[in-house]
């Protein structure tokens, strides 16, 4: 175990010393109570305290619009050129909930066929993480998914001790960066301070809903008729937000532009969202998801049912964020309790 | 150039109806884009600018503005007539826009209040939007037309593919582009229900959204009362934002082509 230490004096010579080296892209207020992943060249600019940015860190991997090829049909054979968009960067204070939505990205866009331009692009950035001693705010059920803590998925993880830092090194690269930075190693004393953080940590974060998150799965089992998703589907609005916020929702939508000369064009991907009245629609007018209380309940089950059948892991994160962004009120923990309330 | 290719391009015409031009105004801002489409199209009448006519068919007729007395109608219906593709263009032509807003009151009513006593020497018809008198092909949604959007549709028209106008709201491009919700700053916005692929455009810029897109196909009734709830807003506020652009009845919910 590796762990050096940064006094918190210290950030902002570190993120500018970083911002020479790379990119570098952390949370920033964007006032109203809301932060953004933006990029920065100061340690001031940093929010330290933040709940979970309006869109995860996952646009940085995936971004919202991404052009994929070109194409040009002038010639007797279409010709077409795979685009790569991707340049090194670092995030930095990437929350556990996060860092544990990147591993279920990396665990989905792996599965063959694989998608390069995600992989490629995710070799390419430098994650430190940011550990939370205490809630962000009464949205977040990360207790619940055991996202607390973290779980790897890092090169750098930054825990709070009082006026210090003390980060765990978890790759060569971020080795490399704190031995030329000459950050001083932790010494025994602060891995023991690090542990107690940690002990207290179990009085803070408790599961939030108190349903054992091993019988999730099963109260889904039951739950494909339950009137939950009715109540859900009267208040939704089908404006995708909850699923635009979810640092594990991945689903995209492709499309072919030309250019004025009707000859040459590129073709985009952007993201998609299951929530939309046309995201089931196919040709011949079929929709397998005209309603509202179907989309929604196809989005509760990829993050409960479906990805632990696949993936063995939830694709909740318990960041909160489909909570807060919700206009019309719809609330994952008060939906998880109702679902387990009525599977009794 | 030969002259002889000059005449092969497509013949485009602008025409307005009922409305500020604004949108025809937009042309001119594209640009560089601008000199592309002349590039690819020859436009023979835009009364903005120029004083050519042309007496031929049209292969793509461009209007804005709505239908607002009988005269208009019976224009359109000859332009629909001499063009084989029509786009409807800019919020008036697609959606009726703010001359929508004489269909809320009775109409000798507010004749009289516009023209006085002699309001009959003055001819007015309820407003409607030109899918409402005529058949359209494309429509460029927007108050004013969002540029890029314009741009899309003309390839998609000299191509002869058909353009879709996103039938989600606004939301779903304004979360992309990770503006901080109206709602969260207090204000009320109608992104929930206007129909996107204006790419949040007045958000981005600090403004709230006020519909001028239409209405998306199915908007979302019973999730009104929650946000009024949650963020403490009067109905009637929203329902009056609504009946700024979106007064002529089913007229929001038809797309283009």
């Amino acid at each position: 175990m590796n762990y050096h230490i940064l006094n918190k004096d210290g950030l902002d010579g570190f993120i500018k010393e970083l911002s020479k080296q790379m990119k570098v892209y952390a949370p920033v207020s964007r006032g109203h109570g809301n932060f953004a992943f933006e990029e920065v060249s100061s340690g001031a600019q940093v929010a330290l305290k933040y709940i979970p940015t309006i869109l995860p860190p996952k646009k940085y991997l995936m971004p919202q619009r991404e052009t994929m090829l070109e194409f040009d049909i002038k010639g007797e054979r279409p010709e077409d050129t795979a685009l790569l968009e991707a340049e090194e960067i670092a995030l930095f204070g990437v929350h556990t909930c996060d860092l544990a939505g990147i591993q279920c990205l990396n665990m989905v866009f792996s599965e063959r066929p694989r998608d390069y331009n995600y992989l490629l692009r995710k070799e390419k950035v430098f994650i430190i993480g940011l550990e939370c001693n205490a809630y962000c705010d009464e949205h977040a059920s990360c207790a619940l998914v055991g996202n607390q803590l973290p779980n790897g998925g890092y090169d750098l993880f930054f825990t709070e001790l009082g006026e210090r830092f003390i980060i765990h090194v978890n790759t060569q690269k971020g080795e490399d960066l704190l031995e030329g930075m000459g950050l001083p190693k932790a010494l025994p004393a602060d891995i023991s301070e690090l542990a107690r953080a940690r002990e207290g940590k179990k009085s803070v974060f408790k599961n939030e809903i108190g349903v054992e998150p091993g019988k999730l799965p099963e109260i889904f089992e039951k739950a494909m008729n339950s009137k939950v998703w009715e109540e859900l589907g009267k208040r939704c609005i089908s404006c995708g937000n909850c699923t635009n916020v979810c640092p594990t929702c991945y689903c995209f939508d492709m499309a072919d532009t030309v250019n004025l000369d009707l000859k040459t064009g590129v073709r985009t991907r952007t993201w998609d969202s299951c929530q939309f009245e046309t995201f089931a629609a196919v040709s011949g007018g079929e929709n397998f998801r005209p309603e509202r209380a179907a989309r929604q309940r196809h989005r509760f089950y990829r993050k409960f049912k479906f990805s632990p059948d696949k993936f063995y892991r939830f694709f909740c994160t318990g960041c909160g964020r489909c909570t807060r962004t919700c206009m019309a009120k719809i609330n994952l923990k008060e939906t998880l309790r109702a679902l387990a309330a009525e599977s009794k | 150039m030969t002259k002889k290719n000059v005449s092969n391009k497509p013949k485009a015409a602008f025409f307005d109806f009922a409305c500020c031009e604004g949108c025809q105004l937009q042309v001119a801002n594209l640009g560089e884009a601008l000199l592309d489409i002349l590039g690819a199209i020859d436009v023979v009448e835009f009364r903005e600018v120029m004083s050519e006519k042309w007496d031929k068919d049209y292969d793509v007729a461009i209007v804005e503005g709505s239908i607002t007395d009988h005269h208009a109608e019976e224009r359109i219906k000859k332009i629909r007539a001499r063009s084989r593709v029509l786009i409807a263009y800019g919020a008036c032509a697609a959606i009726g826009g703010v001359n929508g807003m004489k269909n809320s009151f009775d109409l000798d009513e507010i004749r009289r209040s516009v023209y006085g006593k002699d309001y009959k020497l003055f001819d007015s018809t309820p407003t409607r939007a030109i899918h409402q008198v005529v058949k359209v092909d494309y429509t460029v949604n927007g108050c004013p037309v969002y540029p890029p959007e314009l741009l899309e549709v003309i390839k998609c028209a000299l191509r002869g593919l058909a353009y879709t106008v996103p039938d989600k709201p606004v939301c779903s491009e304004c979360k992309l582009n990770e503006n901080v919700c109206m709602y969260e700053r207090g204000v009320a916005c109608l992104g929930p229900w206007t129909k996107a692929g204006c790419n949040s455009w007045c958000v981005n810029n600090g403004n709230i959204c006020y519909g001028c897109r239409g209405l998306v196909s199915r908007p979302a009734s019973g999730a009104a009362e929650e946000v009024i709830m949650k963020y403490n807003l009067k109905p009637e506020l929203i329902k009056n934002k609504f009946d700024m652009y979106n007064k002529c009845g089913e007229a929001e919910a038809k797309g283009g082509k």
